[in-house]
């Protein structure tokens, strides 16, 4: 298996464009008191700027980046779409029968999430088992080339991780999928349905690649809904008298947060993302605060350092395919529409869950254990929507746990049960 | 009364830094065949960008705006939000006794789009009224100011058009508006309905579907109803704004300031942004590259910047995409609703009435969201015929029934 090292290796030229137009950065004004009520403060947007212009050291972190990940490309042919060359990363466990895993970030995530959790992964242990982790950059994303054409949606982007897992040889594999990926459906109660891309992704490939080839999946975003009336009456019932417990009540209310005040990019990014993509292929500034807004709303308290975010966001400035595309997965998911869902699938391989507190939708377990075979299931305490990101030790310990021996995943890859 | 004159007058370290920024301008790619599904197509973008980097003469448009538009500035004092500057057009026509006027953009409107229909309505005849037109420029939109204070909703809006007719001497008036103009207007009838808005028109009435609850009579009926091929259309109309036409609503009611950054700093953002609400909104409308781009540069050149346009969105939704906001109870002063096929939200008419007591009704065969610029003469006609010899509100105005 011959694969093509991949250095990340921004041109002067992009580096002094970028410079250039912060050199003539215009901010806007702000209301009295505004902080974080009306979006991202002027004060953190004034700062972060500054920094980018001044002292911000883009090579150091491109080289940080480029030492600590091995990074690699690799043509895929996609049906009808032709061939995408997809960059990833590929860090292999020194266990030789370690399980491999393929772990897929979403928007705006990238595969730099998984930095931290990489070594905790593929370190070897008598205790727990490892694995080789594959975190693909999804098309479109990072440094892989993007789709040309229309109608790049689930199946295709599932299509893409799938093939990438057996041209390495892995012909039998598992998943971690977090991000925004969720569906809540309402009959008559509030929560409207959303559907997350990245989650999407690896359920998708549960659904269509399940049992021979993917043979578990986990998330730290489950998709799940309330009960139907009219399908599961004794479920709906149940669910209307059972009393929320405080936890449930704080998930609900932070669901609500995310319905209410926290989804105007997905409107818009799933109805009209060209448009949107002009502002965000021109304006750094305009792409650090859309993106900054997400680090900062959609996890818990993490201590975001100005050269961490700026790293974030450089590199959806410096991807290969532009900021731009990285928006049409909402179109092409959604079919360009505001409102509507996508109908659930249920995998029936394996699942494990992770739930952390700050995720973006946070729902009942009765309502995710409905219609999953969930093997293994872990509640935290704090933590958000970048789980990978957030909470490394955590995230990292719930899937040793979870394919670990007594875990519900024990030895679900055969031959690669993880331990050396 | 004295007013102070206001001429445009853009600085040229301004025109130099739009330059710049051009100059630098970054496009992404687009998909195969993609036209307007995804948004607006790159050629239009990089056609516009060209034009506005080289060949578009601000200039040239900045002094056809100072000669065709008397325009003024004023200070209005707001209960609890300070003083604060406002820009707008004051055209007077010759007949002594014309009907004051207000007439009221909304986003991405501007106090410009009435200058077509400023000469129709000012025009002396023996045969129509004729009308002193006032067109402001809303709070942090053109050339006012805008509010440094949160909470700023329809009420000051409100507030302030109503003191800028009083402080012009105009005691009684009445007033024309659509989109956010729609809610300004509707607030004035409310709070100074009567006693000084005497009677107000609108192209952009809403209207709900009758409640099986609360309305049953009324719910059966449209059960029963078959729409008119022309109630279909709109339907459809409706059903595209709601499903792909409202993202730009959906951030601007919930993190504007966010968005604002965009719009602040990248002149083809904004023009991506606001074309494709030109284009969509408008019936056929045949947009000429320079009108856009006069457009969008008074935008650009606001005195609040184009961030500060997108607040009004927040304040009035409470900050959710989910308001339980409800639009105002109907006031009683005369009203007049001229009907444009491709408004944004177009429906059937008896819901329409039912919501509304519509003392004048004008259909249109073509038009849409901006019909003071697209459809001038038919805008003009139909407030002519609502303040005319005959019409619902003819002789509102004590004294000024607009005729010479």
């Amino acid at each position: 298996m011959t694969e093509t090292p991949f250095t990340i290796s921004v041109s002067d030229g992009n580096l002094n464009l970028l410079r250039s137009k912060l050199e003539l950065a215009t901010l806007p004004d702000e209301l009295e008191d505004a902080d974080w009520k009306y979006g991202v403060p002027l004060a953190d947007i004034k700062r972060l700027v500054e920094r980018w212009k001044n002292g911000y050291d883009w090579r150091k972190h491109e080289k940080d980046l480029n030492d600590e990940l091995p990074m690699f490309t690799r043509d895929i042919d996609v049906d009808d779409f032709g061939t995408l060359n997809i960059h990833y990363v590929h860090k292999e466990s020194t266990v030789a029968n370690a399980i491999p895993l393929l772990y897929c970030h979403g928007w705006p995530g990238s595969f730099h999430e998984t930095r931290k959790l990489l070594p905790l992964l593929t370190a070897s242990s008598p205790d727990h088992p490892s694995f080789h982790v594959v975190a693909l950059s999804l098309p479109g994303y990072g440094f892989s080339e993007a789709p040309r054409k229309q109608g790049f949606a689930v199946k295709q982007y599932a299509e893409v991780a799938h093939k990438l897992m057996l041209s390495l040889g892995y012909s039998e594999y598992v998943t971690q999928g977090g991000d925004w990926g969720h569906v809540v459906c309402s009959h008559g109660h509030l929560v409207r349905c959303r559907v997350t891309q990245l989650f999407q992704v690896t359920r998708h490939m549960a659904a269509e690649y399940g049992g021979k080839y993917d043979k578990a999946w986990h998330t730290n975003m489950p998709l799940s809904q309330p009960p139907s009336p009219w399908q599961e009456p004794l479920s709906f019932l149940a669910f209307l008298v059972t009393p929320w417990t405080a936890k449930e009540k704080e998930g609900l209310a932070r669901t609500q947060w995310f319905r209410s005040q926290g989804s105007g990019y997905m409107a818009q990014q799933r109805t009209q993302p060209q448009t949107l993509g002009y502002l965000l292929a021109d304006s750094p500034v305009g792409l650090l605060a859309w993106i900054y807004e997400k680090l900062r709303n959609w996890t818990d308290n993490y201590p975001w350092e100005d050269d961490e975010i700026l790293t974030w966001i450089s590199v959806y400035w410096f991807s290969r395919a532009g900021p731009a595309a990285s928006l049409r997965i909402y179109f092409e998911i959604f079919k360009g529409q505001s409102t509507g869902w996508i109908p659930p699938q249920h995998p029936k391989i394996p699942m494990g869950v992770s739930l952390f507190p700050k995720e973006l939708m946070v729902v009942p377990k009765a309502w995710v254990r409905r219609g999953n075979r969930i093997v293994a299931e872990f509640e935290h305490d704090s933590g958000g929507h970048f789980a990978a990101h957030e909470k490394p030790s955590e995230l990292a310990n719930d899937l040793r746990k979870m394919f670990g021996k007594g875990g519900g995943a024990y030895r679900v890859v055969p031959g690669k049960d993880g331990y050396p | 009364m004295t007013e102070t004159p206001f001429t445009i007058a853009i600085p040229d370290d301004k025109l130099d830094l739009l330059r710049r920024k051009l100059e630098l301008t970054t496009f992404p790619d687009e998909l195969e065949n993609a036209e307007w599904k995804y948004g607006v197509p790159l050629a239009d973008i990089k056609r516009l960008t060209e034009r506005w980097k080289n060949g578009y003469d601000w200039r040239k448009h900045e002094k056809e705006l100072n000669d065709e538009l008397p325009m003024f500035t004023r200070d209005i004092d707001m209960d609890g939000f300070g003083t604060l500057n406002v820009h707008y057009v004051h055209a007077r026509s010759s007949v002594t006794n014309a009907i004051p006027l207000l007439y009221c953009h909304g986003w991405p409107g501007l106090f410009c789009e009435a200058r077509k229909l400023l000469p129709l309505l000012t025009q002396a005849s023996p045969d129509h009224p004729s009308f002193h037109v006032v067109a402001l420029s809303l709070p942090g939109y053109g050339f006012s100011e805008a509010p440094q204070k949160q909470g700023f909703v329809g009420k000051q809006y409100a507030e302030v058009a109503h003191k800028l007719m009083l402080a012009l001497g105009y005691d009684e008036y009445v007033t024309q508006g659509g989109d956010w103009g729609f809610l300004v207007t509707a607030t004035m009838a409310l709070e100074y309905g009567g006693r000084h808005h005497k009677a107000w028109h609108t192209n952009f009435a809403r209207a709900l579907p009758p409640s099986p609850f609360k309305e049953p009579l009324s719910f059966i009926t449209y059960l029963c109803t078959p729409f008119t091929a022309k109630e279909k259309e709109g339907l459809a109309r409706t059903q595209w704004f709601r499903s792909r036409g409202q993202g730009y609503f959906a951030q601007q009611s919930t993190q504007p300031q966010t968005l604002g950054y965009s719009l602040a700093d990248s002149p083809v953002g904004l023009l991506a942004w606001i074309y494709e609400k030109l284009h969509n909104w408008t019936d056929g409308y045949p947009w000429e590259d320079d009108e856009v781009l006069t457009w969008m540069s008074i935008y650009w050149f606001s005195r609040a910047g184009p961030a500060a346009s997108l607040r009004i969105y927040f304040e009035v939704m409470g900050g959710t995409s989910q308001p339980k906001f409800q639009w105002p109870r109907a006031p009683t002063i005369p009203m007049g609703v001229s009907f444009f096929p491709k408004e944004l939200t177009i429906m059937p008419r008896a819901w329409v009435r039912r919501c509304w007591p519509i003392g004048a009704e004008f259909d249109h065969d073509s038009g849409g969201h901006f019909p003071a610029y697209e459809k001038p003469s038919e805008l003009a006609d139909d407030l002519r015929k609502m303040f005319g010899k005959g019409g619902c509100a003819y002789g509102v105005v004590s004294g000024k029934n607009g005729y010479p």
